[in-house]
């Protein structure tokens, strides 16, 4: 143990190359990046990754802190643009169109890539007003008996409809922790995206309501296509269908979870799982 | 065991109790004295307050009622010499102060020899004659008729009735002597002398004769400029703060900005009032003392106030929201529009409030561009020349009269008033609009 995982790391990186694993996928994917790199000001945080999302599947990306996950994911739906100084190289396509080239509208681009973020953020507004904000700027119906009905079926879809029925009008802000994170939710598939991206979606939420979100995970994932950062690798394995390991920016190994986690072919990968750091 | 071979926690952990027990007397000690310097402090502040209020409210308290006199007038066409009521110059020439005279000698047909009807004729207010005139152009019917009028009183009779003139005192050293004290005497045996609550102190404008001048003009004028003030400043304001805050590059040249806005909100206000005479006076040619000039200065005055603490009312929005807003695809104006700007609103408000009451008790300025002037006109828009309350209350407190004292006071009041509503309505605002979570 005392030949330190820093001896490992630096021994590996040494010598690093690609990627293990089959991070390409065979059929068509949703989004795939190509070579990304993402710097922050001097400071580069992703080295050249190169990963496929297939349709309807869940990714879960794992690694440990600072690892550049959530960065990532961030870049998938140009979460970084905010960020004066974020650099990103490469390409990232969604259905075959780069979404960093200049005809891409960021406003359209984020309708069609939603995200959920590591804190419940609902808008101090109404239940109703938080999920019905996406259809409206978006001008997406045009009656308000549409929009009513867009709203319930965002809230079914996120199984909060039966708490929150009675009380749409109420502030979301009153709601417990795991219904305002489960209301985020139903507000980012209300605008009916293709790709839902989860950054840490359950870290500030206690076990019940971590499973519900779990379930409901499960549940989106016959219509939607998940990527999901998680720092539970028990939650990745509850979860994901695929599974990919980052280790400080670089991509290290992607495979089936049952792969990753059973049997998995790099020596990183393999100290994470089994928790010797990380 | 020897004391050798302790080391020194342990050597430490024997003398533990006594010592934290020898200290803790002392920590409760200086706790204590550092509570009461507090109230001290607080003591002596309130006191400070209650003595400046004090003085401010018995000076001041007299201002707002007044000595009238009631006189029975016969508006007689001859003596006024007015043959058509619709005569504009006729009614200007009229002669309105044999209307008082005469009214006063049926009063005291006793009274004979010049000095003596000099000194009657000193009793009523040497104004009083324009508000038989303006009584009468309001009602052209009364001419030739006979009626009872209260008439403001001569502001020394005011001051007798006020005891601000002392009865006892040698006749040499009296404003009033015994002869007009008697008649005052007699006026006040019949019931024809009262004091009213003073209407006249928020009815009329600036005048020379204190006992016919008002505060209106001022109140009016502070009005128009707080309002242009306010309409220049507060969307300005709050355009540039977004702008910065939310927009804006953050580089050398934005920092700069922010430094120079820093700068700016400590700049003495009398070099806004230099600015505002060089170039909007003199450049703009925009007219002298008009409240309008005064806005646009202290416009220039309040924006870094209102700037600075929009600012960090917008930085106290939790950047969750804003990745909301952005997540789901709302643009950067929409997220600022629909999110960032509800939530910052009260701070902008108690700001732009702060702001505000600051401009209304602002004086240095407004005198470079000319608002010190004696106006007694009270203005009608924002283009007309005027004052406004704190340069009145300058004014006032350098007038020689003694009643001009209890004006000066009286004003101050009603300045006070205002900046104590402002700002209860600023506790309004963020009480009313702030959202919690």
């Amino acid at each position: 143990m005392n030949t330190s995982v820093k001896d490992t790391m630096e021994s590996t990186f040494a010598g690093w190359t690609e990627t293990v694993g089959n991070a390409m996928l065979e059929g068509e994917a949703r989004m795939s990046t190509r070579n990304t790199d993402v710097f922050y000001g001097d400071k580069q945080a992703i080295f050249g990754v190169d990963l496929d999302i297939g349709k309807n599947e869940v990714l879960a990306m794992i690694g440990p802190s600072g690892c550049g996950k959530s960065t990532f994911l961030r870049t998938l739906n140009r979460m970084n643009d905010t960020i004066d100084i974020c650099k990103i190289k490469g390409e990232i396509l969604l259905d075959g169109e780069n979404i960093y080239d200049k005809n891409m509208d960021v406003v359209s681009l984020r309708a069609r890539v939603g995200m959920v973020f590591q804190k419940p953020n609902p808008f101090p507004k109404s239940i109703y007003d938080n999920v019905a904000y996406g259809p409206r700027i978006h001008g997406l119906v045009s009656r308000r008996a549409e929009l009513d009905e867009v709203v319930e079926t965002a809230l079914r879809k996120a199984s909060i409809w039966d708490e929150v029925k009675d009380r749409l009008d109420q502030p979301a802000t009153g709601l417990s922790g795991g219904q305002q994170q489960r209301l985020c939710i139903a507000r980012t598939i209300a605008v009916s995206p293709e790709v839902i991206l989860m950054d840490e979606p359950c870290s500030a939420l206690d076990p019940i309501a971590t499973a519900r979100i779990e379930e409901l995970i499960a549940e989106l994932s016959e219509n939607y296509t998940i990527a999901i950062v998680t720092h539970s690798m028990q939650q990745a394995a509850r979860v994901s269908t695929r599974t990919a390991y980052f280790h400080l920016g670089r991509l290290i190994e992607v495979g089936s979870t049952d792969k990753i986690f059973t049997a998995p072919d790099h020596k990183l990968t393999e100290d994470y799982i089994t928790g010797r750091f990380g | 065991m020897t004391d050798q071979n302790l080391n020194a926690i342990e050597r430490m952990a024997m003398v533990k109790q006594e010592r934290m027990a020898a200290k803790l007397g002392k920590r409760y000690a200086k706790e204590k004295r550092f509570q009461a310097y507090g109230i001290v402090s607080i003591v002596i502040g309130l006191s400070f307050l209650a003595m400046l209020l004090g003085t401010i409210f018995t000076a001041g308290f007299s201002t707002f009622y007044a000595t009238e006199i009631r006189l029975t007038v016969t508006y007689d066409q001859e003596l006024l010499g007015v043959a058509d009521m619709n005569d504009e110059s006729q009614l200007a020439f009229a002669n309105w102060g044999a209307l008082v005279k005469n009214a006063l000698a049926e009063r005291f047909p006793d009274v004979s020899g010049r000095s003596a009807r000099r000194q009657l004729n000193s009793l009523v207010s040497s104004v009083a004659e324009y508000d038989l005139k303006d009584r009468l152009e309001a009602h052209p019917e009364l001419l030739g008729t006979t009626e009872e009028i209260w008439l403001m009183a001569d502001d020394e009779i005011d001051a007798l009735m006020k005891k601000q003139i002392d009865r006892d005192a040698p006749e040499s050293e009296r404003r009033l002597n015994d002869f007009q004290i008697s008649l005052v005497d007699s006026l006040i045996e019949s019931g024809e002398l009262k004091t009213a609550f003073n209407t006249t102190f928020f009815t009329n404008g600036d005048s020379r004769e204190p006992e016919q001048a008002g505060i209106r003009g001022a109140m009016i004028g502070s009005f128009f400029t707080l309002l242009v003030t306010l309409v220049l400043s507060f969307p300005i304001g709050v355009s540039a703060a977004i702008y910065l805050e939310e927009f804006a590059p953050k580089n050398r040249f934005t920092e700069i900005i922010e430094v120079n806005i820093n700068n700016l909100a400590a700049v003495p206000s009398i070099v806004f009032g230099l600015l505002g005479l060089a170039v909007f006076i003199n450049v703009f040619h925009l007219p002298r003392s008009a409240p309008v000039v005064g806005g646009l200065v202290l416009t220039l005055m309040t924006l870094p106030t209102i700037i600075i603490s929009s600012r960090s009312a917008i930085k106290a929005v939790p950047p969750s929201i804003r990745e909301a807003a952005l997540g789901l695809g709302a643009s950067r104006v929409q997220m600022v529009l629909h999110h960032v700007l509800p939530l910052a609103m009260p701070g902008m408000l108690t700001g732009t409030i702060i702001g505000m009451a600051q401009a209304l008790g602002e004086t240095a300025p407004l005198l470079m561009i000319g608002m010190v002037a004696f106006i007694a006109d009270v203005p009608g828009t924002p283009l007309d020349p005027s004052t406004v309350l704190p340069v009145q209350i300058f004014l006032w407190s350098d007038l020689p009269e003694r009643a001009f004292v209890a004006k000066t006071s009286g004003a101050i009041m009603v300045l006070l008033g205002f900046l104590a509503i402002m700002n209860l309505f600023a506790v309004f605002l963020r009480r009313k609009f702030e959202q919690r979570w």
